[in-house]
């Protein structure tokens, strides 16, 4: 019901969901961040299985700016291609990957060059909202922000990880093309609670460093829980962090 | 428990010497809208033999598997997990979803947070997988890594065995090992990283019904996890 009603409201205003196929990049001195193309999925799809297929991959930064187009042809269905994602002066974003008979999941990997951590991307879509609605989301967007909200338009919980050790970050991204104030509550043991608000650029990122939310890692690994909400489409990617934290190794991976 | 809830078997793997907490369902949020009617544990060793089984309070958010492992199974190096979970179908949008944290504690590689396997049930018309979901894949980067590679392969049926085909590419030449499964047995199958000098490019797993399945990579020099991930099904 309430999917419904949701999908209508958007169809009112004006709002349109174009299906884009996503991963995370992020690149810190030492560690490589690569793309692995391939459409090895689609082999025994009529219609999907001959190459050659030419894929478009587009890198974003935090701000939301374009700052790599990395265009690469795939031979066969079997066949990969690596392209490394960095950015001179960016260190975190997404990029897109589209192809007409592209149909399988792409994975993104993450290297100290010893050995790579993966993960695949998502199949999602990217919301475009009318200028009107943006100027309008912007004001209200602004208005809650003085009061440390945002508009709660869309919801998402997951569970981050603190120890001695170990840490999970996230790396937050507007899937839209109006800015996202994301409004983050921590709450920790015995109810701590911090909370923070974060403003998107238009397909622009946020790595949310969980160390500087003040809440102090045990030596046991404490699971605590993040809600975050935003007043346009987003999603997240966990990183996870060793011992060495940011300037170590680090491995993505999705969620729901 | 009643027979109206949807069920979900899904399976992990638990190693000794490693942190591995496992979210009962994945981005619950504190009002536990999204909640379970019932989940049972199972812990197989390599062989089948169950080692012992316990119900969780399905309010309980995160399970510690080790101690979980440790209190019904009283340890073992290695064991496949299974996890069945009964949940009113309209709780969930699609299903539920088990996710875990998996890191060795003084280890310098970093933690991995993955989707555990979902093996059997679900919601049929809405999980997405009606086409054949027992052939699957995954790609390999292609310059040399110090890092070993295998696929972990368990079988969760109750009376039959199973036999899966692991095949994996190097340039134009394809190995295959034929690998069988008593009920809910598993085991580890190496994937060489090279072969005649050519890279590992992909693997393949065939077998006549889906099997719990994930891609194990470990440092050469610490032996540490850095990839523990599904597979992808060929045909969507």
């Amino acid at each position: 019901m309430l999917g419904r009603a949701r999908s209508l409201g958007r169809r009112v205003l004006g709002v349109r969901r174009t299906p884009t196929y996503y991963l995370p990049w992020l690149v810190r001195p030492g560690l490589e961040c690569v793309l692995v193309v391939n459409n090895v999925e689609s082999r025994f799809k009529t219609g999907f299985n001959r190459g050659p297929f030419a894929v478009a991959v587009v890198q974003y930064d935090a701000r939301g700016a374009v700052v790599g187009r990395h265009n690469v042809e795939l031979d066969d269905p079997t066949a990969t291609a690596e392209v490394r994602l960095d950015a001179e002066g960016s260190n975190a974003g997404f990029a897109t990957v589209a192809g007409a008979r592209i149909f399988s999941d792409q994975y993104v990997t993450l290297s100290d060059g010893t050995a790579y951590t993966a993960t695949h991307g998502r199949h999602e879509f990217v919301e475009r909202y009318p200028r009107v609605l943006r100027i309008l989301l912007g004001l209200a967007g602004a208005l809650a922000a003085a009061a440390g909200r945002t508009l709660p338009l869309f919801v998402k919980d997951q569970y981050l990880y603190l120890g001695a050790g170990v840490r999970s970050h996230l790396l937050v991204m507007n899937l839209s093309n109006v800015a996202n104030r994301v409004r983050v509550v921590v709450t920790g043991e015995r109810g701590v609670r911090v909370e923070r608000v974060m403003k998107l650029r238009p397909m622009g990122s946020h790595l949310l460093d969980v160390s500087r939310l003040g809440i102090v890692a045990a030596e046991a690994t404490l699971v605590v829980r993040a809600r975050l909400e935003a007043n346009a489409w987003f999603n997240l990617y966990v990183v996870g962090a060793g011992r060495n934290d940011l300037e170590g190794p680090l491995s993505f991976m999705h969620v729901k | 428990m009643s027979s109206d809830r949807c069920a979900l078997l899904s399976a992990t793997f638990w190693e000794a010497g490693y942190e591995h907490l496992i979210e009962t369902v994945h981005q619950r949020d504190a009002l536990a809208r999204r909640n379970l009617d019932g989940l049972e544990i199972a812990v197989h060793d390599p062989g089948g033999a169950l080692l012992g089984e316990k119900s969780v309070d399905p309010r309980q958010e995160v399970l510690d598997l080790g101690a979980l492992v440790e209190e019904i199974a009283g340890g073992a190096p290695r064991a496949m997990v299974t996890l069945e979970a009964r949940y009113d179908e309209r709780v969930f949008p699609y299903r539920p979803h088990h996710y875990a944290f998996l890191h060795r504690p003084g280890s310098d590689a970093p933690p991995l947070y993955y989707a555990v396997n979902a093996v059997l049930g679900g919601v049929p018309d809405r999980i997405g997988a009606t086409t054949i979901n027992n052939f699957e894949t995954y790609v390999f980067r292609q310059r040399p890594f110090a890092a070993r590679y295998a696929v972990l392969l368990g079988n969760l049926a109750r009376f039959a065995a199973a036999e899966a085909q692991v095949a994996t590419y190097y340039g134009g030449q394809r190995v295959l090992v034929e690998v069988a499964l008593a009920p809910k047995s598993h085991r580890e199958i190496d994937l060489p990283s090279e072969r005649d000098g050519r890279r590992l490019e992909r693997v393949e797993v065939k077998a006549l019904f889906r099997l719990a399945s994930y891609v194990v990579g470990r440092r050469a020099d610490s032996g540490d996890l850095v990839l523990f991930d599904h597979l992808f099904t060929y045909i969507k």
